[in-house]
């Protein structure tokens, strides 16, 4: 179902959506939407944001998507639209909205939701890395900002990735393992003391690349990841201080997209994805989010 | 990848390599004497958020014990990180590396610049490089 008060974006995002196979319904606003527990609805972030709670209705999935002409999204809107707790907002504007929403439809779709694969074009090799201590934090980061560089990826992305990989491999590490009574017990341990990664503990580290994105895709075995509070600290985008809880919102804030996938109690998968077709000034000032719920693979 | 090296040379104090949990920030500016001080974090590579909030607590360290902080030629990497914290908001920054991009040929640089963001001439062609980022990115911690 595709919520949008423009005939021409209704038109583009039919077409976008049409690409799974499945039916595409248009309405111009909500009153008049069909809309049931099985529906993914894609609705324009003016229309979301005038109805913050739409989110809440059952549904599938709501997806918010640039509003007119599909613009990029504005900050502002994304922050409101994530405290708000929408699950999916799209900032980008084309080609990376067709991109992005057609496989984020075909995840929901398909309820098929971990591998950063999904993202990249047939033929991208993916090259991983597994740590076995948690002290190979920095080897493991040093040697994807290493392979980014080699394959041609400007200075300028190699930093972004080291701080991506960096922040997500410590969430995995220190913020991910909980107790037997459910307490984050890892979160204060020191960063520079080993801690053998077995069994529970076992975190791996992916990326690729296809020329048009870069991924990198963290996997941990604890399926604690809460994505309602991260959508609320990543509204925060202007963070007054920085005591505690920084890691995600600077992987978000290096990231055009952000997108956790997770199967409670059992694993977290976070994928940050870089554009490098496009100057950052092509593209929304801030990221899209996505949170999906699945089986583990 | 490089632990961050500081070296102290009266109220000059030069930072290089990466800003995370190993960073010795914690006492540094108890070893600094009273007086302006010029922080010039050029050859910084990396900042990891536990390595931001030691760099905050230093600077909250020295704004409190009285110092008068001018920041020089901060690295591209630190720039973009404080400019996401409004706390850090008329810090007194006189230059910064900065991510631009040369229309003609493409060639990526981070060359020093300050607030004005003017262009600069492409070290490939010649031709002009402008920013290749959104300003606010660099700007927003010299509003007030």
């Amino acid at each position: 179902m595709v919520v949008h008060p423009e005939r021409r974006a209704q038109r583009s995002l039919q077409r976008m959506l049409g690409a799974t196979l499945c039916p595409v319904t248009v309405a111009a606003d909500l009153g008049t939407a069909a809309i049931d527990g099985d529906t993914i609805v894609v609705v324009d972030t003016a229309i979301a944001l005038a109805s913050l709670d739409a989110c809440k209705r059952p549904a599938r999935a709501w997806i918010a998507v640039p509003g007119e002409g599909l613009q990029p999204a504005d900050p502002t809107t994304v922050s409101a639209l994530l405290n708000a707790g929408w699950d999916h907002v799209v900032a980008h504007p084309m080609p990376l909205l067709a991109e992005e929403l057609l496989a984020t439809a075909q995840k929901l779709i398909r309820r098929d939701c971990f591998g950063l694969d999904k993202y990249m074009a047939w033929g991208a090799e993916v090259r991983g890395y597994t740590l076995e201590d948690a002290l190979e934090r920095d080897a493991a980061v040093g040697a994807i900002a290493s392979d980014v560089t080699r394959v041609g990826l400007p200075d300028r992305i190699g930093s972004l990735v080291s701080v991506i990989a960096d922040e997500l491999l410590a969430n995995a590490l220190y913020a991910a393992p909980v107790d037997v009574h459910g307490a984050k017990h890892r979160v204060h341990d020191p960063r520079d003391r080993g801690r053998p990664l077995v069994d529970r503990d076992v975190v791996t580290l992916r990326w690729s690349t296809d020329g048009r994105y870069l991924a990198i895709e963290v996997r941990d075995r604890w399926g604690t990841i809460e994505p309602a509070a991260i959508e609320t600290r990543l509204a925060a985008t202007k963070t007054s201080t920085v005591e505690s809880g920084m890691g995600l919102p600077l992987a978000y804030a290096c990231s055009n997209q952000l997108v956790v996938n997770v199967a409670p109690q059992v694993l977290t998968e976070v994928i940050a994805l870089l554009d490098i077709r496009y100057k950052p000034t092509e593209l929304a000032r801030s990221a899209s989010f996505h949170a999906f719920w699945g089986e583990p693979p | 990848m490089t632990r961050l090296q500081i070296e102290i040379a009266g109220g000059r104090v030069t930072f290089a390599g990466r800003i995370d949990e190993s960073a010795q920030l914690a006492t540094l500016a108890s070893q600094l004497l009273p007086g302006p001080v010029v922080l010039v974090p050029e050859g910084v590579t990396f900042v990891s958020s536990v390595g931001l909030r030691e760099w905050i607590r230093f600077l909250r360290a020295l704004r409190e014990s009285g110092h008068a902080v001018t920041l020089e030629r901060v690295g591209d990497v630190l720039m973009t990180q404080m400019n996401l914290i409004s706390e850090l908001r008329g810090l007194a920054v006189t230059s910064f590396h900065a991510q631009y991009e040369c229309a003609s040929c493409r060639n990526e640089a981070q060359p020093l610049v300050d607030a004005t963001l003017s262009p600069v001439p492409c070290g490939e062609c010649g031709s002009p490089m402008q920013l290749a980022d959104f300003p606010e990115r660099y700007l927003t911690i010299f509003r007030t």
